[in-house]
């Protein structure tokens, strides 16, 4: 490696002041400290600092984020396979997802780096390592039958309005991969609504695990489930991912174990997964003590189904835990969890247009984030005037 | 006796910790006053460079407090006084005499510092030039004569990573401890409020009279005394509550009982950058030079006046300053690790309070200067509230002093903060945001405005 340290060390002139290249030093300076470790001192304060920066931590969701890919591709060619009629095996499926994924990444990731180092030139901030997370997020959030113009410019609207106009990463108030989507779900309504599923497979087209029940009135959700014969929605399958869907949020399983890999390295915070858990649990029970009274089969549906069933996990796992657009406050992020449960079964049964309620859940959740702070401060402030007042 | 339990914070397992004993340092030949360090004074000078002057002698006073002045910390003669921007007084340089000598003031015996007046205790310790080591929260400045303080604090536990262990330094120190207690006991009306760590082992602190003793056990920063402060007499605007370092308790009790100035100190040397880390016998003001003989490792280093958190960058022509008693020297390091945000991480190469590396059980680190990462914009993963063990929200405060918002400063409880408390908090950073600096931003918006 003293080789490209060498070409590094020779090609830092001329990205300094003065220097040909001047204004592309954020390229440099991010291609340097990606490839080598900051060798950065401290001045004042602390001599000394924790091992951990954000590139640690940015690179951690990445690295959260590998088993949904590698599942992906595999749920990708198992899907058109069962109704292409060819016998394929893992490995077959995997390369076959693989081909579908990877035009979808390099465009998600060349979109996002464009943006990236032009805001970082113009408006000479370092290029932030956060855009490795939305970049490799968006992909995952898309259906494999998209368009990759549509790629384009989700990626384009997530970081440019999603974050850039904001500040860039750190200040913006909405979870940029998130803002891609639902770009997209508003934009171009027939690929991306989700009440339709997607297939890589011509001519075959059914409805969403969160469609079944969304369609039909007086029904039992679990009966209408189980009576699908096109694809197997059963809990366990769904819980195990072979149902299709977005790239990255089908299997459950392999999104708990990134789930539970960012809790235990301290990034994300378990008050809000634990609060979802409590919101999305809770409110399911009532909407199925409140369903004789409504024809809407969707409230019918059980918690644990909810729990599985379309981007809830994955959401709560690598969206909602961000901790910049949550809430700041160990109690917001109580009140944040257990609200993002809750809207999320609320938008999926009371409003028959979105089948699929975790994403707007999430967004409606960063919007009301910096409120939930206010009040919980409001309370910190109260209680100390009180205590001021009282001696 | 009291007994307080922090929960929050965290014990920097750091190598290179002072050894439990005593050496003698050789002999400095100068010591030094760098009056930049007590902020929100003054100083104007009362000697000149070649002056001869004692132990005791006043060497500057501050111009908005006239009574407050300095004692010289050495006999001998004023060698240099260097100015920096402005014609702020950088250093004054004593260079010390073979044989000093010490302005002579009354001494007392214990009976009749228990009976002095709060007048006569300040008037003793301001005519002997050593008010300077009382300070008052908020701000952690200079203490005000004429103010009243609720209470008085002594914390005699130092929970910083390698600073001096006050177990150590104060063996065997009782008398002059205690003289000093009962002294200082006499300017409150309230408690003079003495915070010992559990596991302490010194008859020093025991039976202590004429003050409050409290046992804390917990990581640091629960030896600081603000922390302490806040779980035993909360500030709020308008109350005074005084401070004194230990070892300056000891120094106070010898004035009442000799009648001198002693300006001996016990300094620890520590850090991976020294060879046998230990604690010496030393004194106000000394060089690091003496101080660092012989000692450091070879490579390239860091010296700090103070502890590896809140203490200054100094170099061999600097002195301990006034307030510190603890001597580090960190080496820097300029290796680039490849793919270094890649690596799994182990407990001789990273040390995090998050698990993002295999850190566990590193029991003695050897940290050096490197930064670790860039400053970035904050991110909220609780890494600073996890080591920040008071009831106020440090973001939130950040924050409102970054908008220069003064009541909502207030509001946050900034009067009861001092930048100390929050350099953990910029150690766990993982923005790399020096905490400590905005909040000191914060409390000079305030102490302006009163």
């Amino acid at each position: 490696m003293k080789f490209l340290r060498k070409i590094l060390d020779n090609l830092e002139p001329k990205f300094t002041k003065g220097g040909p290249l001047e204004k592309f030093h954020a390229v440099y300076n991010a291609t340097d400290t990606i490839l080598f470790s900051t060798d950065d001192k401290t001045e004042s304060g602390p001599h000394i600092r924790d091992s951990i920066d954000n590139k640690r931590i940015m690179i951690l969701v990445v690295v959260a984020l590998l088993p949904c890919y590698i599942f992906g591709a595999i749920n990708i060619g198992y899907q058109s396979s069962q109704f292409s009629g060819i016998e394929r095996s893992v490995w077959e499926n995997f390369w076959l997802g693989f081909g579908v994924i990877l035009p979808i990444l390099i465009t998600a990731f060349a979109t996002g780096a464009f943006w990236e180092v032009l805001f970082a030139v113009i408006r000479k901030h370092p290029i932030s390592e956060g855009f490795l997370v939305t970049c490799a997020l968006i992909p995952l959030l898309m259906p494999p039958t998209i368009p990759l113009w549509q790629v384009a410019a989700a990626t384009t609207f997530g970081v440019v309005i999603g974050k850039e106009i904001f500040g860039g990463v750190g200040m913006n108030i909405f979870n940029p991969a998130l803002v891609a989507r639902a770009f997209i779900f508003f934009a171009y309504p027939s690929q991306i609504s989700g009440d339709k599923v997607w297939l890589k497979v011509d001519g075959v087209s059914g409805a969403t695990a969160l469609a079944v029940p969304a369609a039909v009135e007086n029904g039992n959700a679990v009966d209408l489930l189980t009576k699908i014969t096109q694809f197997d929605y059963s809990w366990s399958n769904m819980f195990w991912g072979y149902i299709p869907g977005s790239i990255g949020e089908t299997n459950k399983f392999l999104i708990i174990i990134g789930l539970l890999f960012l809790i235990i390295t301290k990034i994300a915070n378990w008050r809000v997964i634990v609060g979802a858990l409590i919101g999305l649990f809770g409110t399911a029970t009532l909407t199925n003590i409140m369903a004789p009274l409504s024809s809407n089969t969707m409230l019918t549906l059980p918690p644990h189904y909810h729990l599985v069933m379309g981007g809830f996990l994955f959401g709560l796992a690598f969206m909602a835990t961000e901790p910049v657009t949550g809430a700041h406050t160990d109690k917001g992020r109580w009140i944040f969890g257990i609200l993002f449960g809750a809207l999320t079964v609320i938008i999926r049964s009371i409003n028959p247009a979105y089948p699929e309620g975790t994403m707007l859940a999430i967004l409606l959740m960063n919007a009301f984030a910096p409120l939930i702070d206010y009040y919980v401060v409001q309370g910190n402030i109260k209680r100390r005037m009180a205590r001021y007042a009282a001696e | 006796m009291a007994r307080i339990i922090i929960k929050k914070g965290h014990d920097i397992h750091m190598s290179g910790v002072p050894a439990k004993n005593i050496e003698s340092a050789s002999h400095p030949t100068t010591v030094a006053y760098q009056p930049e360090e007590f902020r929100y004074t003054k100083p104007k000078l009362l000697v000149k460079e070649g002056d001869s002057v004692k132990i005791g002698t006043p060497l500057f006073f501050d111009k908005c407090m006239p009574d407050v002045k300095w004692a010289s910390i050495g006999g001998g003669k004023i060698s240099a006084i260097h100015y920096g921007y402005r014609k702020v007084i950088e250093k004054i340089i004593i260079e010390l005499d073979k044989n000093e000598e010490a302005v002579e003031n009354t001494a007392f015996d214990h009976h009749e510092i228990s009976i002095l007046s709060k007048t006569q205790v300040t008037d003793h310790l301001l005519a002997a030039g050593m008010w300077p080591m009382i300070r008052q929260r908020p701000y952690n400045k200079i203490a005000n004569p004429e103010d009243t303080p609720h209470s008085i604090f002594i914390s005699c536990y130092n929970s910083a990573p390698l600073a001096v262990d006050l177990d150590v330094a104060l063996r065997n120190r009782s008398s002059s401890f205690q003289a000093g207690i009962t002294a200082l006991s006499k300017l409150t009306q309230g408690n003079v409020n003495v915070v010992v760590d559990e596991t302490y082992t010194s008859n020093t602190f025991l039976d202590i009279k004429d003050a409050e003793t409290h046992m804390i056990s917990g990581p640091h920063p629960a030896g600081n005394v603000g922390i302490q402060i806040h779980h035993i007499d909360p500030l709020k605007p308008g109350k005074v509550v005084w401070t004194v370092n230990a070892q300056h308790v000891v120094t106070i009790g010898r004035l009442f009982l000799k009648g001198v100035f002693d300006p001996s100190l016990i300094i620890s040397v520590g850090g991976s950058g020294v060879k046998n880390p230990t604690h010496l016998k030393s004194r106000l003001g000394a060089s690091m030079e003496t101080l660092t003989a012989d000692r450091l490792q070879d490579g390239s280093q860091r010296m700090i006046s103070g502890d590896v958190l809140t203490g200054k960058t100094s170099d061999k022509n600097d002195f301990v300053h006034f307030y510190e008693s603890t001597v580090s020297v960190i080496p820097h390091s300029d290796k680039r690790a490849f793919l270094g945000m890649l690596h799994p991480g182990s407990g001789k190469s990273h040390y995090s309070l998050t698990n993002t590396y295999f850190s566990f059980g590193a029991n003695s680190f050897p940290f050096s200067t490197l930064l670790n990462g860039e400053e970035r914009a904050m991110m909220p993963i609780n890494s600073w509230e996890n080591v920040f063990p008071m009831n106020i929200l440090p973001n939130q405060l950040y924050r409102a002093i970054l908008a220069n918002d003064v009541e909502e400063m207030e509001q946050l409880g900034l009067i009861e903060c001092d930048e100390e408390d929050f350099a953990l908090c910029s150690f766990a950073c993982p923005s790399k945001i020096d905490v400590g600096s905005v909040i000191r931003q914060g409390l000079d918006i305030l102490e302006e405005e009163e």
